[in-house]
C-alpha cells in the first residue's frame, strides 16, 4: 500500500453523513421543490413559512459560490471544536453557493488573502488529527489565488 | 389608556416601582469575589425592593431569566433559588431560558401578568456566574445539535459571528477599523460614571486599537468578555404604584421576537441566500413591533440600551430601526452625537463593552438603566432630559426582546 492509498484509507469525516469527497465533494442536504428552498443538513420538512406545501427531497450541494463575508478564529474556540495544536488562525468564510445555498465554513487559503466577494469552491480537507485518524470537513477554497 | 394598539383595551398599564444591580465583575475579583448567582441576585434584589418601598412578602410573582442554549448546555439562575433565599412564599417562579435575551424575556412576562391583570407585583430578576473565557454553546456530542455541528466541522466562536457581521459592514458602507474602535473610546468614557459598571477607566483610541484581535477585524477592547452580575426590577401595575410613588417610570410596551426565515446569517450551518438585506432579523422585529405597540417613533426616542456584545451594533442597529438614516452611524459617532449628551444618545450606561456579560442579567440591567436616566439619577452619564429610553437584548438562538420606558 503507497503512502496516498494509506492517507486515503485513514481519512474519515468529523461528524458522519454530513459530506461526501467520493466524486465531486458536496455536503448532503435538501431542497424543498414546492418553494425551491435550500437545506444542509437535511431537513425532515420544509420550514419556509411561506411555503405552500412541504416536498422536500434529498440533494447535494458543492462547486462554486462567491464569499459573503468572513471572520477570523485569532483564538481556538471551546469545545466541542477539535484542532491540531499548535492552534492556528483561521478565516471563516459565509459563502454564498451559486445553487442559492449560504453555508459557513472554514477557509483553507489564509486570512491575509481574503477578500468579500471572492469566488470560492466547496472542497474537503483534513480539519484535525487525532489518534493517527484523519478528520475531515468542508471547506472553501479561493478560485483567483 | 396608553398600553398600546395591540390587545390594549383591557390591559393595566404597567410600571417600573423600583430597580437593583450588584456591580459586574470577574470571578475572583474585588468587586464579586466567589460570590455565587444566589448572593448577586439578592443583592440586586433587596436593592430593588428598597427602591421600591416594598417588601418581599408583597411579590405575587417572580420572572426570572435562566440561560438554556440548544443542545440542553446551560447554567446560570434558577428563580427558585432566589425564592428559597428570600424565603418560601409560595408563589409562582417562571424561569425563562432565551440565551442572552433571558433577562428581556423575563421582564416581557413580568410585564404581561401585570398588564393582563393576573399579578399586581412581580419581582424581575437576571444573574450569572460566568464560565471564563469564550462562551461554550454546546454542550453535547449530539449530530442534532445545531452549535454542535457549527463548531465541530466548522469552529465558529460567538465572536465569528459578530466579525462575519461588522465584516460585511466595512465592504458595505466603507466602515474602517478606527471607526470601531471609537465606539469603544465613546462607551468607556460613560462608563467612568457609572458605579456598577466592570470597568470604569476611559481608554484612548490607541489603547483599542493595540488591543489584539479576538475575531479580526474585532478586537479584544471592542467586544464584550463574559462578567457576573445581577440585576433585578420591581414592577406594579399603575393602580398599585400610586400607594408607593407619585413618579414612576411607566412601560410603554414590552415585546418579544425570534429570527426570520430569510436572515443574512445562518442560525445553523446553512440557510437560502436572502434576496435582499436581511439583517438581524429578530432584533429589528422585536424594536418595530415595540414601536408599533406602544405608538411612539423612532425619532421620539431620547435614548437607547442596546446589545452591544460588540462595537459593531452600535453601528447597525440605529439605522435599522430607523434612529437614523442608513449609512450615518459612523458621521453621527464621529460627531459626538451618540454620547449621552448628543442627539442620538446610544449606551449612556457604558454597554456591554463595560460591563461584560452576564447573559441573563443584562435584559434587566437595561431596564434599570433605562429607569435611573428616566427618573434623572444617572450622575455623570445623564442624558440631559431623558423622556423615552429603548431597550433591545439578542440571545443565542435566534431570540430578541425590546422594551420602551417612559416618564
Amino acid at each position: 500500500m503507497d503512502d496516498s492509498t494509506n492517507k486515503a484509507s485513514l481519512r474519515e469525516p468529523c461528524v458522519p453523513g454530513l459530506f461526501s469527497e467520493e466524486g465531486e465533494p458536496s455536503l448532503h442536504g435538501a431542497r424543498c421543490t414546492c418553494c425551491d428552498t435550500p437545506y444542509f443538513p437535511r431537513v425532515a420538512a420544509c420550514r419556509n413559512p411561506g411555503c405552500d406545501e412541504s416536498r422536500i427531497v434529498p440533494c447535494t450541494f458543492g462547486g462554486e459560490g462567491r464569499l459573503w463575508s468572513y471572520s477570523v478564529a485569532d483564538f481556538p474556540p471551546p469545545p466541542p471544536h477539535r484542532y491540531d495544536k499548535p492552534f492556528m488562525p483561521y478565516a471563516i468564510g459565509v459563502v454564498d453557493l451559486d445553487s442559492g445555498l449560504r453555508v459557513v465554513g472554514q477557509m483553507v487559503d489564509a486570512v491575509e488573502f481574503m477578500q468579500v466577494g471572492s469566488r470560492v469552491r466547496l472542497v474537503i480537507e483534513p480539519i484535525h488529527h487525532e489518534d493517527g485518524r484523519t478528520f475531515t470537513s468542508w471547506k472553501f477554497k479561493l478560485l483567483d489565488r | 389608556m396608553s398600553t398600546g394598539l395591540i390587545g390594549g383595551e383591557n390591559m393595566q398599564e404597567v410600571v417600573v416601582l423600583g430597580v437593583g444591580m450588584h456591580r459586574f465583575g470577574k470571578t475572583g475579583d474585588a468587586i464579586v469575589g466567589e460570590k455565587s448567582v444566589t448572593e448577586l441576585c439578592r443583592h440586586a434584589v433587596d436593592m430593588a425592593m428598597k427602591d421600591a418601598g416594598i417588601s418581599w412578602k408583597q411579590v405575587q410573582a417572580v420572572s426570572a431569566a435562566s440561560s438554556r442554549f440548544s443542545g440542553g448546555k446551560g447554567w446560570g439562575l434558577n428563580g427558585n433559588d432566589i425564592v428559597e433565599d428570600l424565603g418560601c412564599t409560595g408563589i409562582p417562579v417562571y424561569n425563562l431560558s432565551a440565551g442572552c435575551a433571558a433577562g428581556g424575556n423575563a421582564f416581557n412576562i413580568g410585564y404581561s401578568l401585570v398588564a393582563g391583570g393576573i399579578h399586581d407585583i412581580v419581582l424581575v430578576v437576571g444573574g450569572e456566574v460566568m464560565p471564563k473565557g469564550m462562551i461554550q454553546t454546546s454542550g453535547v456530542e449530539d449530530a442534532n445539535d445545531p452549535e454542535y455541528l457549527r463548531q465541530r466541522c466548522v469552529g465558529m466562536p460567538g465572536p465569528a459571528f459578530w466579525a462575519t457581521l461588522a465584516r460585511r459592514r466595512m465592504f458595505d458602507y466603507g466602515t474602517t477599523e478606527t471607526q470601531m474602535a471609537k465606539v469603544t473610546v465613546k462607551a468607556r468614557k460613560c462608563s467612568e460614571s457609572n458605579p456598577f459598571a466592570r470597568f470604569q477607566k476611559a481608554v484612548s483610541l490607541d489603547e483599542v486599537l493595540a488591543s489584539p484581535y479576538v475575531s479580526n477585524p474585532l478586537r479584544l477592547f471592542e467586544i464584550c468578555p463574559v462578567s457576573n452580575g445581577a440585576a433585578a426590577a420591581v414592577i406594579c401595575s399603575k393602580a398599585m404604584a400610586r400607594r408607593f410613588t407619585s413618579k414612576p417610570v411607566t412601560v410603554a410596551t414590552s415585546t418579544v421576537a425570534t429570527i426570520g426565515f430569510d436572515d443574512a446569517l445562518p442560525r445553523s450551518l446553512a440557510g437560502p441566500v436572502p434576496s435582499g438585506p436581511s439583517f438581524h432579523t429578530e432584533a429589528k422585529s422585536a424594536v418595530m413591533k415595540a414601536f408599533e405597540r406602544s405608538g411612539i417613533g423612532p425619532r421620539e426616542i431620547s435614548f437607547t440600551e442596546l446589545q452591544d456584545n460588540t462595537c459593531y451594533y452600535e453601528l447597525a442597529f440605529p439605522e435599522e430601526w430607523g434612529l437614523c438614516e442608513p449609512g450615518e452611524a459612523e458621521r453621527l459617532l464621529e460627531a459626538g452625537e451618540t454620547a449621552p449628551t448628543g442627539r442620538m444618545p446610544i449606551n449612556p450606561s457604558g454597554g456591554f463593552v463595560s460591563f461584560g456579560e452576564a447573559t441573563t442579567a443584562m435584559g434587566v440591567f437595561q431596564i434599570a438603566e433605562l429607569t435611573w436616566q428616566l427618573r434623572g439619577q444617572a450622575g455623570g452619564r445623564q442624558v440631559p432630559d431623558a423622556k423615552v429610553g429603548l431597550a433591545q437584548t439578542n440571545g443565542l438562538g435566534g431570540n430578541a426582546t425590546a422594551a420602551i420606558l417612559k416618564r
